[in-house]
Parts: C-alpha cells; sequence; structure tokens
C-alpha cells in the first residue's frame, strides 16, 4: 500500500459498503485511508452499473465510486476464505456494512468488535433495522419518494422527478462518513468502537432546505398557502431565485442578496420599465414589486448572451448562474486553474476524471488507481499486510 | 457522552452550507461557538428566522462586532484556543479581521482552518459570489434535472449546501485525524463547486473517457437497463397539485419485474416480446409507463406501496413535507421529529429533525434550542478565555460584544 503523507493514511476500513454508502468509503479513500474492498467470487455486482468504457467494458460507475481502493475476491463457499475475511476485520479500524453487498452478511461484526475492541461499524440501510419499513427496498428513485426529495423536484408539468444520478446515496454516503470519522475520534479518544447506523430515509428527510421550516412556520411566510410547497420547477422557495431562458440559453438568475444594486443594473441597461414607480415602494405593495421585478427581469435576460450577462452580473457580484451541461462542465476553467482533474485509469488508458472535493493543504488527497489482489486467502490477507 | 465532546470549533458561517456543516458537529457533541453580530443578524442571519433556528441548534451564541479592535483581540483569543475555525465568507474577510489562518496557524499551529468559499482560493473565478442555485447551474445539476427536451428544472432546493456542509465535516474529522498523526493542524480549501460537480462525476468520466454526453432523462436511468423506472399517478386526494398521488416503482432485475407482474394480475401485455427483457423494456419504456400508469391510476398509493413491498417489489409514495411530518410510520417509529428541550424567545417551541446517525455507545440525543444574539457571551468567554461575567458585562457595555 502506497504512503503519500495524505490525512487517513493510518486509518485501515474494510468496505462492504451498497451504494448507498460508497461515496462517503469513496470520500475516505481519496483522502488516504487503506481501503480493502472485498467481493464475491462472482464479482462485485456493482461492477454491473453503467455506463462502462467502450474499449475495456469497465464499469465507469464501478470506478468513480471505487477509487483508491484494494479490491479481492473472497470464496464465500471456503471456510479458510470467509475465516481470513473476519480477521481483517479484527484489525481494521473501520467496516462499513451494507444490506445489498453480498459480503455484508458474511461477516461476523459482533465477533470482530470482541476481538477488535476499537473497531467501529457503520451499517448504512434503507431505513434502519427498526420500524415498519425495515425491510423495504429502496433504489434511488424509491428513496428520494419517500424521502422527500422527489416531491419537491418536477415542475407542474412533470412527475415528481427523482434528482439526476445518485444525489440522494452521496447524501447517505456523506453521512455514513462523518459517523465513521466521529466513531474513529471517540474510538481514538477512549478505546471504544461501536456499531453505528445511518437509515438513509432519515438522511434524505434532514437535508431538505424548506420543507420542514414550511411545515412548521407556515405564519412566517406569507406566500405560504399551505404547509408543503408544490412543484414549481426551478423556482425556489423565496421567488427569488429561478432558471430563466437566455437568447442563446439558460441562466439562473437572482436579484439577491442586492436588490437595489439589481434596480441600478436595470437601470443602465433602461430595462427597469415600471420599477421606478415610487408605488413599489410603499410596504404593501412590496411583495408585488419583487414579483415585478422577477417579471422585468425575465424579460430583459431573454434578449441576452448567455456567457456575457453571465460574466457582467459576476463582475457585479450578483450570484448568478450560467446552466451548464456537462460537457460545459468538463472545460470549465476554474476546475483547470485549480488542478482538480486528476488522472485515473480506467483498463489500460489513463483518463481524466473528477477530483477529491476538498483541498487539504498540508495532507492533500488524490484519487489513485485501484489494486488488485490475487491469489488464494492466505496469500491476499499477507498481502494486504495488516497486523493487529 | 456524544462522540465528539471535547472538540471546540469557532463558527463563522452562515446561511445554510457552512450551519448544516457546524450543526452535524455540534449535534455530535463539538463545543460550537456560533459567532454573529447585531449588524449581520439580519434575514436568515437573524436568531429570531426559522431558518436560523433550524441550522444553529445545539451550537452557543457569542456576538462580536468586528469593527472594534478589541472584538478582533477577543476573536483571536478565541482562535488560538480553538480545534477548528470555519467560515464560508467570501475569501478574506476573516484576513480583514486579522483572524486568517497565517495570523491564527503562526500562535496555534494545531488549529484547522475550513474555508468554504463558492469557487475556492485562487483561479479565475474565485471571486464569484454564488448560493446554491448557481452551484447547482454551474456544475450541471439544473441541466442534468429534468425531462426531455422540457428545458432545465433543477432541483428543489439548496441540495448542494446540504452536501457542502456533510463534506466539510468530513474534511473537519479528516483533519482531525491527520493531526493525530502530524502532530499539526492544517488549512482546508473546500470549494463548494467543486462538492457540487463531484456529484455528476459518473457522468463527467464517461464524458473523459467515451466522448458521451448525458442528458436530463427525467425518472430513468440514464446508464442502467431498468424499467419501469419511474413516478406513476394514483388515485388523487383531490385537483390540487398537492393533492395528487404519486407512487415511485422501481423494476431492477427479471425478479423485481415477474414480481410486479403479479402483483398486476399478469396482464396479457405483460408478457408481449416488446416487454420480454430489460433491454426491450427500456426500448419500449414510454409504452411500459402508459400500461402500469393505467393500472395505478385507480388505484390508492399507500396501499399499493405495501403491496408491492410484499412481493418484492421496490415502491415507495411521493412524500411531501406534510406527510414527512403527520403521517409517515418510519419517520414516527423513530422520533424522528422532536421538540427543542426548551422555547425559543422569538418562535416559541422549535422543532428539531433528529441527527440520522444512531451511535450505540455514544447516542447524540441532545436538541437545544438555537440561541439569540450573544446569548452565550458569559459562558463562552469564561470557558474559553476564563473572562469573569464583569469582564464579559464591560465589554458589552462598550460595544465590542453586543
Amino acid at each position: 500500500m502506497p504512503t503519500r503523507g495524505k490525512a487517513l493514511q493510518q486509518t485501515r476500513i474494510v468496505d462492504l459498503s451498497d451504494d448507498k454508502s460508497i461515496y462517503g468509503v469513496k470520500l475516505l479513500a481519496d483522502m488516504g485511508a487503506d481501503v480493502v474492498r472485498p467481493e464475491p467470487q462472482s464479482g462485485d455486482p456493482l461492477r454491473e452499473r453503467g455506463p462502462f468504457d467502450e474499449e475495456s467494458g469497465d464499469s465507469l460507475w464501478y470506478a468513480f465510486f471505487t477509487s483508491s481502493r484494494r479490491h479481492f475476491k473472497v470464496d464465500e463457499n471456503s471456510s479458510a476464505s470467509l475465516y481470513e475475511l473476519n480477521a481483517l476485520l479484527g484489525c481494521a479500524d473501520l467496516c462499513f456494512l451494507g444490506k445489498e453487498n453480498p459480503l455484508s452478511d458474511k461477516v461476523n461484526a459482533e465477533a470482530a468488535r470482541a476481538r477488535n475492541p476499537k473497531l467501529v461499524v457503520v451499517d448504512v440501510s434503507p431505513f434502519g433495522s427498526t420500524g415498519p419499513w425495515r425491510d423495504f427496498k429502496a433504489p434511488d428513485l424509491v428513496a428520494s419518494a419517500l424521502g422527500g426529495s422527489s416531491g419537491v423536484t418536477g415542475d407542474d408539468y412533470t412527475p415528481p422527478l427523482k434528482l439526476f444520478g445518485e444525489l440522494n446515496f452521496t447524501i447517505s454516503g456523506a453521512y455514513a462518513a462523518s459517523a465513521a470519522l466521529a466513531g474513529l475520534y471517540h474510538a481514538q479518544e477512549t478505546g471504544e468502537g461501536q456499531s453505528i447506523e445511518v437509515p438513509v430515509h432519515e438522511c434524505i428527510a434532514s437535508s431538505l432546505e424548506h420543507v420542514f421550516m414550511w411545515y412548521y412556520y407556515q405564519e412566517h411566510f406569507p406566500n405560504a398557502r399551505a404547509q408543503a410547497l408544490e412543484r414549481r420547477g426551478s423556482l425556489h422557495w423565496t421567488n427569488l431565485y429561478v432558471v430563466m431562458p437566455t437568447k442563446n440559453g439558460a441562466m439562473m438568475v437572482t436579484p439577491t442578496p442586492n436588490i437595489e444594486a439589481q434596480l441600478a443594473w436595470l437601470v443602465e441597461e433602461g430595462a427597469f420599465q415600471d420599477l421606478l414607480d415610487p408605488k413599489y415602494e410603499e410596504p404593501k405593495n412590496r411583495r408585488h414589486y419583487f414579483q415585478r421585478l422577477m417579471e422585468v427581469i425575465r424579460e430583459w435576460v431573454a434578449a441576452e448572451d448567455t456567457e456575457e450577462l453571465f460574466f457582467k452580473a459576476q463582475e457585479r457580484h450578483a450570484p448568478y448562474g450560467w446552466v451548464q451541461t456537462v460537457a460545459q462542465v468538463a472545460k470549465n476553467p476554474q476546475l483547470e486553474a485549480r488542478s482538480w482533474w486528476q488522472t485515473t485509469e480506467i483498463g489500460a488508458r489513463k483518463v481524466q476524471g473528477p477530483g477529491v472535493p476538498f483541498q487539504f493543504l498540508g495532507t492533500p488527497g488524490y484519487v489513485a488507481a485501484p489494486e488488485f489482489l490475487d491469489g488464494d486467502a492466505a496469500s491476499v490477507l499477507d498481502a494486504v499486510g495488516w497486523e493487529d | 457522552m456524544r462522540p465528539l465532546e471535547g472538540i471546540r470549533i469557532l463558527d463563522f458561517t452562515h446561511v445554510l452550507a457552512g450551519p448544516f456543516c457546524t450543526r452535524l458537529l455540534a449535534d455530535m457533541g463539538a463545543d460550537v461557538v456560533k459567532v454573529n453580530s447585531a449588524k449581520r443578524a439580519a434575514a436568515n442571519n437573524a436568531p429570531s428566522s426559522p431558518y436560523y433556528a433550524i441550522w444553529n441548534r445545539n451550537k452557543r451564541a457569542l456576538a462580536l462586532d468586528m469593527s472594534h479592535d478589541r472584538a478582533n483581540d477577543v476573536a483571536r483569543s478565541l482562535a488560538n484556543q480553538a480545534d477548528v475555525v470555519i467560515d464560508n465568507f467570501s475569501l478574506g474577510v476573516l484576513d480583514r479581521w486579522g483572524i486568517g489562518y497565517e495570523e491564527v496557524s503562526a500562535s496555534n499551529d494545531q488549529v484547522i482552518y475550513v474555508q468554504m468559499s463558492g469557487m475556492g482560493g485562487g483561479g479565475p473565478w474565485s471571486d464569484f459570489v454564488t448560493y446554491a442555485p448557481t452551484i447547482h447551474a454551474l456544475a450541471g445539476l439544473t441541466y442534468m434535472t429534468g425531462v426531455p427536451d422540457g428545458g432545465p428544472i433543477g432541483l428543489g432546493f439548496s441540495y448542494n449546501d446540504h452536501q457542502a456542509g456533510l463534506h466539510g465535516a468530513v474534511a473537519i474529522l479528516s483533519a482531525i485525524e491527520a493531526r493525530r498523526q502530524t502532530g499539526k493542524g492544517q488549512q482546508v480549501d473546500l470549494a463548494q463547486f467543486e462538492v457540487g460537480t463531484a456529484m455528476i462525476g459518473v457522468s463527467l468520466l464517461d464524458y473523459f473517457v467515451n466522448g458521451r454526453e448525458a442528458h436530463p432523462c427525467g425518472n430513468r436511468v440514464p446508464y442502467d437497463k431498468f424499467a419501469p423506472h419511474g413516478c406513476f399517478l394514483c388515485r388523487p386526494d383531490g385537483d390540487d397539485i398537492l393533492e395528487e398521488r404519486w407512487l415511485a416503482i422501481v423494476c431492477r432485475d427479471e425478479g423485481e419485474w415477474n414480481a410486479l407482474c403479479s402483483v398486476m394480475g399478469d396482464p396479457e401485455w405483460c408478457r408481449a416480446d416488446s416487454f420480454s427483457t430489460a433491454e426491450l423494456r427500456c426500448e419500449n419504456a414510454e409504452a411500459l409507463d402508459r400500461y402500469v400508469n393505467e393500472w395505478t391510476s385507480e388505484m390508492d398509493a399507500n396501499e399499493l406501496m405495501y403491496t408491492l413491498q410484499e412481493a418484492g417489489v421496490p415502491a415507495g409514495v411521493v412524500q411531501t413535507g406534510i406527510d414527512l411530518a403527520e403521517t409517515d410510520p418510519q419517520l414516527k417509529s423513530h422520533e424522528f421529529i422532536r421538540f427543542m428541550d426548551e422555547p425559543h424567545p422569538g418562535l416559541g417551541e422549535t422543532f428539531a429533525d433528529r441527527l440520522p446517525i444512531y451511535f450505540e455507545k455514544t447516542p447524540c440525543d441532545t436538541y437545544k434550542r438555537s440561541r439569540m444574539l450573544g446569548e452565550d457571551n458569559v459562558s463562552v468567554l469564561a470557558d474559553w478565555l476564563g473572562m469573569s461575567e464583569e469582564e464579559v458585562r464591560t465589554g458589552e457595555e462598550a460595544g465590542y460584544l453586543t
């Protein structure tokens, strides 16, 4: 295992996560933790997740989510192999479990903790181990529906929408990583390990910004007509952030945080229409003013070039957001200037890929290529090189 | 005992991303001192606002007027005692107050100094101003969340603020672990834009490796052969969009598909050649969705969810905030919604959504209401700097403590 002077280089992790926390393990692995990911003889089922490299056939989903780890196969029918798998837990700091990982139920975490009292076991499941829905299946869309994120995403002409990609499970993954590190901190301070449960359903429900606020504090919001907001496209709950079409694209537009500066800009552009009418200064008309302001901005933005408008806005410290496609993100000059992209290995090729989402100035992380350990159980254990 | 007891965090964050980060750490027992000021305590940063109350529970409140030199001195002294100093201002604000990384680390080499700016330090966009919807747009999340040919819709809430906050917590705890090994703290530069961009990592890799660009695909999945995979309209509770009832149904393999067919009563169309394999079901997803929707349209969403789950088919009702707060039996069984320890001076009884992490040995069941401006001046300055109550009151009279 290479040592790179990385933040978590002395942390050993057995990764038996499934898609609900695999992103959290990735965060720790890219920060230098020594992570092993055993898989069954038939292969890790997550290797079947698309998209695939058209040359090698390798899963790119898998390459992204299982970076910086060492992989090896375990024979579920061999007691020696299972013994060695369980032996790893005896010298690990952290173990992640996921219900849909086929090896998750092949380890005896309780027995491992008896041998290794500092071990922290993080079990991430759709709903936790108790409650009426504990056995429900919840892939991302179902988790998103039940957890509340789909209920507020979409428009009146669409069904409730799933957040693109794995955005719900990256939330539970990041929660799981925080939980593991908190457990690790406690174990380092006291010598006491523990088991930790992280229900995905609650992770999603706790990350919905205004949703519970709208329910519990409705009387504070004059535009509230119910204790929940309808699907309303890109329109933010404040009514002051929305995506507007431009001459040649789309822009997320907001007059906040400095509404007077936005008005002054419209005046400069000769696009203010009736916004200077003194009637809007009367408190009773302020709501109407904000509505009218957004209408006027929409008309003005529709005739503007997206790129020019974006840079003009940011020069004025207006937090407009140019709606970017994947290809545009891939060419973003800020990411380039900060050397965010990293080289990764797919099949036999070296390619550019996403980097680590936080930059440590003392112990920087990086996305390492996966390593594969071959051999029988004993030789793999030997190659892992962990000792009590 | 909660797991992070003993960790001291000096918190200059505001709005959501930073406060969500420090809320998580405070929930797990860290001593988080939230620094605010009378000048900045407006809109969502006002302790009387519900928004502030939600994201600042379990923290202590200190009020400093940073235009006073003496306030800067107090802030520097606090930073010297801190394990973590964190802000999500635009870059340079803390430097101007004399508590930038260089100054603080010169006298406290253990400090972990986290800056959660929009774009990170350095680069042509480093001064750009962002909120979560800005990041969603720039990182491709707005474009990708929508329906084909429907224009960008994006996420219905400030997703990236939560995600940046969670990443902030992971970064802080990783840096604390690194400090255990190296004996030194360090600076962490967390660009919220990079967090957002990481969220489309798989699609970026596909772009770089295969030159393929992902586009919005509604509730379908862009890369896997899962069908049906969507939200289906069930019997409504009324005509309003809030009274619609939708059920998410997903079939990822033959087993789940066969189980769905069986629950539907094995209609003839299920066995049509056009739906005989996962590939074909994806190719003919529009027709498949029409059949499924016809079937669900007269059904009760909640009953159908239980029937499908019982049969092994992943299904879930699309829940609103009302459902989550009032009827969700899973959340009820875990007492997910709690009330704070005491009434809030401005808002009365305030609620807490519980930390979704269940520690076996160090349970985190403390939910203290958010504090008013400077409410903890005395206790914070006594605990961290050994100041007497008289000294604090003198500072309040002089105006550098507010």
